[in-house]
């Protein structure tokens, strides 16, 4: 059997390592939002052969849309991003556009989102995560609620975690975005919020609490890693291939729901029950300095 | 369960491959695409197939503010009738093009939902939606010569009957109205104190054109007449016929995706879930041997049974709706995963295979429940606060737990159960177990554990 307790300070330094430089980038405005929560145009266009990025940026400095941001995805695809377009100017641009590439450009798909309306999302989406956060608190609380002060300790420890698990994917999605322009949508925002949020509950009321309070922590690691790391495994087998081989749009969703799946696992196992011990440890110190002193 | 429990679960397999087969037609009981049925008031006429969402199988979404701020002072018309009667001339317009399940519904009260599957013409939907297509009649000012104003009360469109285009001297076209309901006599009236002076006929607070009235009308009728084509002129006379919105509408978020896209999309989709299923199936057989099988079994019972209701509800499926299908494969089997391994616990510390089956279903049961609830719980947060996407795939993930939970407490526990009864399957190793207990000198799970 591992030493799972003993060697907590690793695993704490591990997880140390993977949230410091995300939260630098985070800092750094890494984090970009996309047309939804900024408003703005999206154009998606197909082609058999790509032209050149510089060409595409031509085309649209001559529709009068010089500050456009052309920029290479897979697939043989190329995205174009810029501020709100009328319906009037989607139309006109998409028509030069397929004029200028003819059959070489296979579709053209356009998503358009106003400034005003962004914002209702934005307000959509701390609405959700505000209402999460309180059901989450609940729902820990109510499955530990027979378990008094040692139910909070852990309920605590649950909480820590799922910060790390949010600083995690928040992280790597802004040092993907600081440095290979990935952009946050609204299904990020689910991705979050199903996978870091409420698998940690999924995950709390799935152990026994009497398990997860068992004073031989270690043994209790071991007993419930194996449920932990399976149930996860198979969920990120499926996404793994939504991610290699599902639609495009859906590769940041995926990506994000992986992350999350990873680190949730990991946090649960090696740093919520840590915290527990941590914390039992030092408790006990301090009774033995206040007996010793006695 | 009882001796019917085994009957009814392969009943509703064959039903849901039934459902689940692609283009063939139920007829049911008769005469009808699907299922069609009627009892007294009760009438189901549903036609089974999938519904995909505009993203995969292309066409154009619009979502339309309406532009309260630009009504004139002293309306007295609610938000919320604004927006039915906003919906009601939509939806006369979408009628009269035949675009099949056109999706017309209101968000909060003050925007319109639009989406016009197969509609691949951005200007056209944008003119469905937001021409407001108010007609009215205007008279020399007065006090502001080569001015016109409204009359006391506008004379406006709302009082028409139903506008066609003509040909005048068989090559322009034109549009022909005629007021009715007392605007008639308004009109009438308006050629005699106008007589010999251009009135202006406006849309949208446009001029069209400005005739002079050469002759004192005996009835309501007139003509549009403004260098139309023959197509713009059908046009502005279906809008007409479809009535004015009552008020302006702005595009605030538009959507557009070609047919091409959206098969390409589907294709893929449905790569990756075939290679997560055999994923999982392959990983769950290999870890657990035989039931893993039968997890494997119920793994597919799953997934025919919740294609089966997406296409008998019917749940439109777009991208993200898929990659909440796919994300619930992967948790079907979550909780296979917890009975299994309770089994294998309850199998090590020397129980009997009938009693360690038994074990593992009673002790299972109260995590499988409680971690179903939370997943169906974040789905309806994100239900009540998401927009079309998020929507799409909370409903496909709530759907997946909801028939997973099904399938994990009855079609697995049966299977299991059946398995044991057969002599040759009640070999411990094919659980995973070795042949005897060996004890490991750990705390035993079951003992140190409280409940």
């Amino acid at each position: 059997m591992i030493g799972v307790v003993e060697r907590k300070w690793w695993y704490f330094l591990l997880s140390g390592l993977l949230i410091v430089p995300g939260v630098i980038f985070l800092a750094l405005g890494g984090l970009k939002p996309g047309i939804e929560f900024r408003g703005g145009t999206l154009l998606e266009l197909r082609f058999g052969q790509p032209p050149a990025v510089s060409d595409v940026r031509d085309a649209m400095a001559a529709l009068d849309r010089p500050e456009a941001v052309v920029q290479v995805a897979e697939g043989g695809r190329i995205e174009v991003r810029t501020f709100e377009m009328k319906p009037d100017d989607i139309v006109k641009a998409e028509k030069t556009l397929k004029d200028r590439y003819g059959a070489n450009l296979i579709d053209l798909s356009s998503s358009v989102v106003s400034p005003s309306f962004s914002g209702e999302l934005i307000q959509n989406a701390v609405r959700s995560i505000a209402l999460a956060s309180v059901l989450i608190v609940l729902l820990i609380a109510f499955a530990f609620r027979n378990f008094g002060w040692a139910a909070f300790r852990y309920g605590i420890a649950a909480i820590i975690a799922l910060l790390h698990d949010a600083a995690v994917v928040l992280g790597i999605f802004a040092i993907l975005g600081f440095f290979l322009g990935v952009e946050v949508d609204s299904l990020f925002v689910t991705a979050v919020l199903t996978i870091v949020v409420f698998d940690r509950i999924r995950e709390n009321l799935r152990l026994n609490p009497g398990e997860a309070l068992n004073p031989v922590i270690n043994f209790s690691i071991m007993q419930t890693l194996a449920r932990s790391v399976i149930t996860s495994l198979t969920v990120v087998l499926t996404l793994l291939a939504l991610l290699l081989f599902g639609g495009f749009s859906m590769r940041n969703f995926a990506l994000a729901l992986v992350i999350g799946i990873v680190s949730g696992t990991y946090s649960s196992i090696f740093n919520a029950s840590q915290i527990v011990s941590l914390w039992q440890e030092l408790e006990d110190k301090i009774r033995h300095r206040a007996t010793a002193v006695a | 369960m009882g001796a019917f429990g085994p009957w009814l679960i392969a009943i509703i397999a064959v039903l849901a491959v039934f459902v689940d087969i692609p283009k063939h037609q139920i007829s049911f009981p008769f005469n009808c695409p699907g299922i069609c049925l009627k009892v007294g008031d009760f009438q189901v006429n549903q036609e089974i197939k999938t519904h995909l969402g505009l993203d995969l199988q292309g066409g154009t979404q619009l979502i339309l503010r309406m532009q309260t701020e630009k009504l004139p002072a002293g309306n007295t018309q609610t938000p919320s009738q604004l927006q039915q009667l906003a919906m009601k001339v939509i939806e006369r317009r979408i009628n009269s093009l035949g675009v099949s399940e056109p999706v017309l519904q209101g968000v909060g009260d003050d925007k319109i939902l639009l989406e016009l599957p197969g509609v691949d013409d951005l200007a056209q939907a944008n003119d469905i939606a937001t021409r407001q297509a108010f007609l009215e009649i205007k008279v020399p000012d007065a006090d502001h010569p080569g001015q016109y104003k409204s009359l006391q009360p506008p004379l406006t469109g709302a009082n028409l009957k139903p506008t066609f285009v003509t040909f005048q001297n068989g090559t322009k076209p034109v549009i022909n109205f005629e007021f009715t309901n007392g605007d008639d006599q308004r009109w009438v009236q308006l050629s005699k104190d106008f007589y010999q002076k251009p009135v202006q006929i406006t849309l949208d607070g446009k001029e069209i054109s400005a005739p002079t009235i050469n002759a004192i009308f005996t009835d309501g009728r007139g003509i549009i007449e403004g260098g139309f084509t023959a197509k713009s002129a059908s046009e502005l006379s279906l809008l007409l016929n479809s009535g004015a919105l009552p008020v302006p509408l702005e595009v605030i978020q538009s959507s557009r995706v070609e047919p091409t896209l959206g098969q390409e999309s589907v294709q893929r989709s449905l790569v990756a879930g075939a290679i997560g299923l055999f994923l999982v199936a392959f990983f769950m057989i290999a870890y657990y041997r035989l039931p893993g099988v039968i997890a494997v079994i119920a793994l597919l019972y799953y997934t025919a049974l919740t294609y089966a209701l997406f296409r008998l509800v019917p749940v439109t499926l777009t991208l993200a709706g898929v990659a909440g299908f796919i994300l619930s494969i992967g948790m079907a089997v979550d909780a296979n995963v917890l009975t299994f391994e309770r089994l294998k616990e309850e199998l090590r510390a020397g129980k009997s295979l009938r009693n360690a089956v038994e074990a593992g279903r009673v002790r299972a049961f109260p995590s499988i429940l409680y971690s179903n609830l939370a997943t169906i719980m974040t789905a309806g947060i994100l239900f009540w606060f998401g927009t079309g996407t998020v929507k799409g795939f909370a409903l496909t993930l709530a759907i997946g737990v909801a028939m997973s939970f099904f399938t994990a407490v009855v079609v697995t526990q049966m299977l299991l159960h059946g398995a044991i009864e057969i002599a040759s399957l009640r070999q411990r190793r094919l659980y995973g177990v070795e042949e005897r207990a060996v004890d490991t000198g750990a705390p035993r799970s079951t003992a140190a554990v409280s409940p």
